[in-house]
C-alpha cells in the first residue's frame, strides 16, 4: 500500500487537462473562459456605469471605482506622470481583464484564461504594438529606432553594440511578458492540482479499509489539505500581483518608448 | 536503471532547480533593498513597492523561463 504509486499517472492526467484540448476547430477548452471573462468585464463595467454618481452609491460601485482609481494613480500617473491620461483606458482594460481571468481560474473546476500561452501572447502583442505605436508617434520612426541606445556612449562601434543589445532586449519583452503571466498561472495550478491529488490519494485508503496504516495516511492527507488551503490563499495573492505586474510593465514600456533616455 | 528511465524528468527538474537559484537570489536582493528603503523612508512606501515589484518581476522572469523549459525537456 503506497499512495505515491498512482501519483505519476494522476499528474500526467493533470498536465494533459491543463494543456487544453481542442473541442472544435480552433476552439479549445480555454476559449469558453475567455468569452466568459469578456462578458464579465462588460457586465461589470456597464452595470457600474449606470449607477455612477459623485459619491459611490453602494459597495459594488465603490469596488469598481477602487480598481479604476488604483490603476489610474498607481500604474498610470505613478509611472508616466502627467502624460498618463490618454493611456489609462488601455491599462484599465488590461488590468481588469487579466485580474478577472486569473481570479476566475482559481475557482476549482474552471480554467484560467491566462493559463494558456495563446492568451498571454495575444495580450503581449497588443501591449507591444501599443507602446511601439506611441513610441513612433512621439519620436517618428527613425528617431524611435535610434532611441534605444542611451545618450553619451562615445565610440561609435560601442554605441552601435549597445543599441543592438537594447534592441534585442526590447524584442525579448514579447517573450518575457507573455511567459511570466503564463508560467505563474500554469505553475500555480499544477501546484494546487498536485496537492489536491495527494490529498485524495492519502485519504482514499481510509475509506476502503480501516487499519492503523490507513489512519496514518489519513492524518498525512489532512496535512496535505492544510497545505493546499494555505497555497490556495497564496495563489489568490499571486493572481492579483501578476495582473498588477503585467499592467505595470506595459506602462513602463510605454514610458520608455515615449521619453528620451 | 531508475535514474535512466526518469532521465528526461530528472534532468528537467535539476535544470529548473539550478535556474531557480539565480532567480531566488535576485528576488531576495530586491526584497532586501525594498525592506531597507521602507525602513529608511516609510512615507515612500507606494513608490518603493512599485519599483520592488518591477525588479522582482525582472528577476523572476528568468526562473519562470527555466520552469517552462523544464517542461519542454520533460516532454521531449
Amino acid at each position: 500500500m503506497n499512495p505515491f504509486a498512482d501519483l505519476p499517472g494522476e499528474i500526467n492526467h493533470l498536465l494533459t487537462t491543463l494543456a487544453g484540448q481542442e473541442l472544435w476547430g480552433p476552439i479549445t477548452t480555454y476559449t469558453p473562459f475567455i468569452i466568459l471573462i469578456i462578458l464579465l468585464v462588460l457586465v461589470a463595467v456597464f452595470t457600474a456605469k449606470r449607477q455612477l454618481s459623485l459619491v459611490p452609491k453602494n459597495r459594488y460601485v465603490g469596488a469598481i471605482e477602487f480598481f479604476v482609481d488604483f490603476t489610474r494613480n498607481d500604474i498610470g500617473f505613478g509611472v508616466l506622470g502627467s502624460a498618463a491620461k490618454k493611456h489609462i483606458p488601455f491599462f484599465l482594460t488590461l488590468f481588469i481583464f487579466i485580474l478577472l481571468a486569473n481570479l476566475v481560474g482559481i475557482i476549482p473546476g474552471s480554467k484560467a484564461a491566462t493559463g494558456t500561452m495563446g492568451t498571454t501572447v495575444a495580450l503581449t502583442i497588443i501591449s507591444f504594438v501599443y507602446f511601439t505605436y506611441y513610441g513612433i508617434k512621439h519620436h517618428g520612426l527613425g528617431r524611435y529606432m535610434l532611441s534605444f541606445a542611451p545618450h553619451g556612449v562615445k565610440p561609435a562601434p560601442l554605441a552601435a553594440f549597445v543599441w543592438f543589445l537594447e534592441f534585442i532586449s526590447m524584442l525579448l519583452r514579447l517573450l518575457t511578458l507573455s511567459v511570466r503571466l503564463f508560467a505563474n498561472m500554469f505553475a500555480g495550478h499544477i501546484l494546487l492540482g498536485v496537492l489536491a491529488i495527494l490529498t485524495t490519494l492519502f485519504i482514499t485508503p481510509l475509506i476502503s479499509s480501516l487499519s492503523l496504516d490507513a489512519a496514518g495516511f489519513g492524518v498525512a492527507g489532512i496535512l496535505w489539505l492544510l497545505l493546499l488551503v494555505v497555497l490556495y490563499a497564496m495563489e489568490i495573492f499571486v493572481a492579483c500581483v501578476q495582473a498588477y505586474v503585467f499592467t505595470l510593465l506595459s506602462s513602463v514600456y510605454v514610458m520608455l518608448a515615449t521619453t528620451e533616455h | 536503471m531508475g535514474a535512466l528511465t526518469l532521465g528526461g524528468i530528472g534532468l528537467g527538474a535539476i535544470g529548473f532547480g539550478l535556474g531557480a537559484i539565480g532567480a531566488g537570489i535576485g528576488v531576495g536582493l530586491a526584497g532586501l533593498g525594498a525592506t531597507q528603503a521602507v525602513a529608511r523612508q516609510p512615507e515612500m512606501y507606494s513608490r518603493i513597492f512599485t519599483v520592488f515589484i518591477m525588479a522582482a518581476a525582472m528577476a523572476e522572469a528568468l526562473g519562470l523561463l527555466g520552469f517552462v523549459l523544464a517542461f519542454i525537456a520533460m516532454a521531449a
